[in-house]
């Protein structure tokens, strides 16, 4: 093995996996998701098979994060979730203090499951509330109520998990501002050490999409979107709970580890249906990625089909999809993108431009210590600053 | 006069209102002569750029010489010239015409006689031509042909009873317009032995071969390898080459009196070929050219700027590649504060304007921004003297102007009777002075008024079209000048004046045009970082005041691993997007905008 490889290899310290089942299907959802658990065994066998053949490509690698989310990874069973961790820890190497996260909803949560899932080897879980309002939860197409939502957490910490987060989603259509701050009162007082807070995204292809073209659901009011934004900034700091990135906020220590990788360019491998991974140029020949000159990193995905994807496990090959070269302009602009979602910026070393100068001395950006970041008025308009900037 | 000196040729031209069926009138002639054979016909045979296709216009005039023998049994040739259908190229129109004995004149059974119908009359009975008339598409539904047949004789004045019945699509009466046209078009006449004289009607640039010069011989006689001049341009020239068109370009050993066809004498520009010029031989020139030769001047000027401006150069080129063609399109630098380095252009008219600006952008690929269109003012400054101001930017402070002078024409409106209230009110609401009112056959109304040319060509068209429920047709000639209270109206957008915004109003209708053109472009301009005010000014006085307001809350919920490739493509995309919009300032302004004047009657 060449040392650009060795050392190309020694970046990759985090791995998500995908588990694309869900009780039912959520109206605003665009993950692949699929109802039922009919195919759940082959499936995790096939997933099983891909970080095994991941491992003997790449070598034990050491992993700092692994991130197990879905679909709803809480829905599948709790020993073939353990028998996912067991394959990967036979073929990575854990580093001391992994951070090993379950996405869970209050629906497939309970003391006992919650105990596996901390026996198996996750330490944090990301609990799927979305809303404590039921109104709210029945336009989302959730099939939880607010009781289970809140019981949920409870039941995940008496089993021992100390890294708990909680989702949200506000600017739903008929959530009003008092009953979103209440919202984030109530998940705030149950002490989770993190929580994120989504506006409402109606995505092309997702049946709420369908629903709002055809008038049968209101849109997201923009206007309704900007307050909540700001009473969730300022309820959850309150709470002690600091925004460190557009929708997410923790307690200093509680940030997650496994996403802030996806922020800082962070590199990562990624198995199951529909994942996408991120490698050093130098390793992608040995996942079988092309890689064309003057790529500096890769991009690649699985498919969407469940099928396809058991065929190609069965068949011994790694199911990848499709990939894309990162090129230097690529990776600054991917740079600039993700890392102002981030309270902590960017480096930067150069002049920054007129355009940038510009955005400072409107108080969009700022700039100190060698670092650019959005302020709070820029982060609200964050993707035309962006715009901006990316020329 | 003259004697006859061949009575088997006729030269005749086919003159319609746009869409009456003059192009397919004269496939069918090509079919039925033979000219061209069935499997190499294709639809408008005669109109050759893509453009004329698929709009279904003529924009250049074509020649075309087919053979035919008659029911008398002898054989004719007849010259049909094929001639532009706008007002745009009246001018080019009465050339082709001038060149001809005669003229069918397609009159659509569906719509009856309209305001080009009457102006291409006009002209043909300027030039002292036999009309013969034709009423086409009798076999749609809707045809009147009877009440048709009474417009003609009552609007026209000529014999109903001599109207040809016909459908060029379905092929019906074209042998009838062949026999009209050879027993009623006269041969022409004209001395064989006197010097040459022959008119251009048109010409076009072919890359090989230089300039082709479309020419019918009054008299005389060309050949190749004599020594020509063109009286108006005074420039000479040996002819390579002279021929007729069948329809295809065929060598002849010479042109003479009466004849159609074409001369090539490598001629580089088309400038030197005008249209209405003539050409005579340079050892043995004529005593006076042909009557009728105009310099002709643009009615409509723009600017057009290339909205990356790394392309000015490109733009350059491809003005000079048109300007090969079409010595009507006349340009020279111009620089903008707001829109950089593009070029000040003048045309013939609105459909002209539109013309070169979808060629530019089709055939040269290129992505522009068009400025509302203008005329030339005429300013009389206190100094005594007297400027031409074709672009608002230019006008001269107001202090050292006496007056502005702006061009004014007579328009002809047909309407229904119906409509004629709210076609009236359109002509007062543009500054129309009423001159006549006539009825017509048919319920319908000859409306003339007395307008300012820049009224007309800012969507009045469109205006008249749309209230007219799209009957009405117009017709325009541009009769003079006259002194008016003009005022500069100016546009700042975020704090900072848009020079390419600007434009010459009248001062009544300059408070109305400022809101409308205001709220306009707050429609027009996206929401930026920032609160974006456009106010519109007169003389430094502020008339009008919109704010398109920040954006609000604009940024990606979720951007998680398998979200950055997204993201960065469609970053790329609205990059792209971004690129049609020209920065201004901090401000970021659509294309559509600078157009925006237009369109200001919409809301």
């Amino acid at each position: 093995m060449t040392d650009a490889r060795a050392a190309g290899r020694a970046r990759i310290r985090s791995l998500y996996l995908h588990i694309p089942f869900c009780e039912r299907r959520c109206e605003y959802c665009d993950f692949v998701s699929l109802p039922g658990r009919d195919r759940e065994a082959e499936y995790v066998e096939a997933l099983r098979s891909e970080v095994r053949g991941l491992a003997a490509r790449l070598g034990r690698l050491e992993l700092d994060t692994v991130f197990v989310g879905g679909g709803t990874p809480s829905f599948v069973d709790p020993d073939r979730l353990g028998g996912l961790l067991d394959e990967v820890r036979a073929g990575f190497v854990l580093a001391p203090g992994c951070e090993v996260t379950l996405e869970a909803n209050p629906s497939s949560t309970s003391e006992g499951r919650a105990a596996a899932w901390l026996e198996a080897g996750f330490n944090r879980v990301s609990l799927g509330i979305q809303s404590l309002e039921p109104d709210i939860l029945t336009f989302l197409g959730r099939v939880h109520d607010r009781e289970r939502a809140l019981a949920a957490v409870g039941e995940v910490r008496r089993a021992g998990f100390s890294r708990i987060s909680c989702d949200l989603i506000y600017a739903v259509p008929g959530l009003d501002d008092t009953r979103w701050r209440s919202t984030l009162e109530r998940v705030a007082a149950l002490g989770p050490g993190h929580v994120s807070a989504y506006e409402l995204t109606v995505e092309a292809g997702t049946p709420l999409h369908a629903s709002v073209r055809r008038g049968e659901k209101p849109a997201v009011d923009p206007e309704a979107a900007l307050r909540q934004h700001r009473i969730a900034v300022s309820v959850l700091r309150a709470a002690g709970l600091h925004q460190y990135e557009v929708s997410n906020y923790a307690q200093v220590g509680e940030e997650c580890r496994h996403n802030l990788v996806y922020w800082r360019r962070g590199h990562y491998l990624g198995a199951g249906l529909g994942a996408h991974g991120h490698l050093p140029a130098g390793v992608g020949t040995l996942v079988d990625v092309p890689v064309p000159p003057g790529a500096i990193g890769i991009r690649y995905w699985h498919g969407r089909s469940l099928p396809a994807y058991v065929e190609g496990s069965r068949a011994g090959v790694l199911p990848i999809e499709g990939s894309e070269a990162v090129t230097a302009a690529d990776a600054e602009a991917e740079r600039i993108l993700l890392g102002l979602r981030l309270a902590e910026g960017i480096a930067v070393s150069r002049p920054l431009g007129e355009r940038a100068d510009a955005l400072v001395a409107a108080g969009l950006l700022w700039r100190r210590d060698g670092r650019l970041g959005a302020t709070a008025q820029g982060q609200e308009v964050l993707d035309e600053v962006i715009r901006q900037l990316v020329t | 006069m003259p004697s006859v000196l061949r009575d088997d040729i006729r030269n005749f031209s086919i003159i319609a209102h746009i869409d009456h069926g003059k192009s397919t009138l004269a496939d069918r002639l090509l079919e039925v002569t033979g000219t061209v054979a069935l499997r190499d016909m294709q639809d408008q045979l005669l109109d050759t750029l893509d453009l004329e296709r698929e709009r279904g216009i003529t924009i250049k005039a074509q020649a075309v010489r087919m053979e035919y023998t008659a029911r008398d049994g002898r054989p004719y040739e007849l010259n049909l010239i094929d001639t532009p259908g706008h007002v745009d190229f009246t001018y080019e129109v009465s050339r082709a015409l001038a060149a001809c004995e005669g003229a069918v004149l397609v009159v659509d059974a569906t719509q009856g006689i309209e305001a080009q119908t009457l102006a291409n009359v006009d002209l043909a009975l300027e030039h002292d031509l036999e009309i013969i008339p034709v009423i086409n598409k009798i076999d749609l539904p809707a045809a009147d042909p009877e009440l048709v047949r009474r417009e003609i004789e009552e609007v026209i004045g000529l014999p109903g009873s001599g109207a040809i019945l016909a459908s060029a699509r379905q092929g019906i009466g074209i042998e009838e317009v062949l026999e009209a046209v050879v027993a009623r078009v006269p041969p022409p006449h004209g001395d064989p032995e006197a010097p040459l004289t022959a008119l251009i009607f048109d010409a076009k640039y072919d890359a090989y071969r230089g300039v082709v010069v479309y020419v019918r011989v009054m008299d005389g006689s060309v050949r190749p390898g004599e020594r020509i001049r063109m009286m108006a341009t005074e420039k000479e020239f040996v002819v390579d080459e002279v021929g007729v068109f069948r329809p295809v370009m065929t060598p002849t050993d010479g042109l003479t009196t009466g004849e159609v066809g074409y001369l090539i004498a490598s001629i580089k520009n088309v400038r030197d070929s005008k249209v209405g010029d003539t050409v005579t031989l340079a050892d043995r020139p004529a005593a006076a050219a042909l009557p009728g030769y105009r310099h002709v001047t643009p009615m409509v000027y723009a600017g057009i700027f290339p909205i990356d401006s790394d392309d000015v150069q490109e733009l350059k080129e491809a003005l000079e590649k048109l300007n090969l063609n079409d010595a009507s399109l006349v340009w020279e630098p111009e620089s903008s504060a707001a829109l950089g380095f593009g070029f000040r252009c003048g045309f013939l008219g609105l459909l002209h304007m539109e013309i070169v600006q979808e060629r530019l952008e089709r055939e040269f690929n290129l992505a522009l921004i068009t400025t509302a269109p203008t005329v030339a003012y005429r300013v009389r400054l206190r100094s005594g003297e007297v400027i031409p101001v074709d672009n608002p930017e230019r006008l001269p402070d107001p202090s050292a102007i006496d007056e502005i002078e702006e061009p004014r024409c007579t328009a002809t409106i047909l309407v229904p009777s119906a409509q004629v209230g709210t076609v009236m009110e359109l002509c007062q609401e543009r500054r129309g002075e009423f001159r006549n009112l006539e009825h017509q056959a048919g319920d319908r109304v000859a409306l003339t008024y007395d307008l300012p040319l820049g009224e007309i060509i800012h969507d009045f068209y469109d205006q008249l079209k749309s209230r007219s429920r799209g009957y009405a047709s117009l017709n325009y000639e541009l009769t003079g000048f006259r002194a008016e209270r003009l005022v500069k109206l100016d546009i700042m957008v975020g704090g900072q004046r848009v020079d390419a915004l600007s434009m010459i109003v009248h001062r009544d209708r300059a408070n109305l045009h400022g809101r409308k053109l205001a709220e306009r472009l707050r429609k027009l301009i996206p929401r930026q970082l920032f609160e974006v005010p456009i106010q519109a000014a007169v003389g430094g006085k502020i008339i009008a005041r919109e704010t398109v307001s920040a954006m609000r809350k604009d940024v990606l919920a979720k951007c998680y691993g398998g979200d950055i490739t997204r993201k960065r493509k469609l970053l790329e995309k609205q990059k792209e997007g971004k690129r049609r919009m020209k920065r201004v300032g901090s401000v970021e302004i659509p294309q559509e905008a600078f157009m925006a004047v237009l369109q200001m009657d919409e809301d």
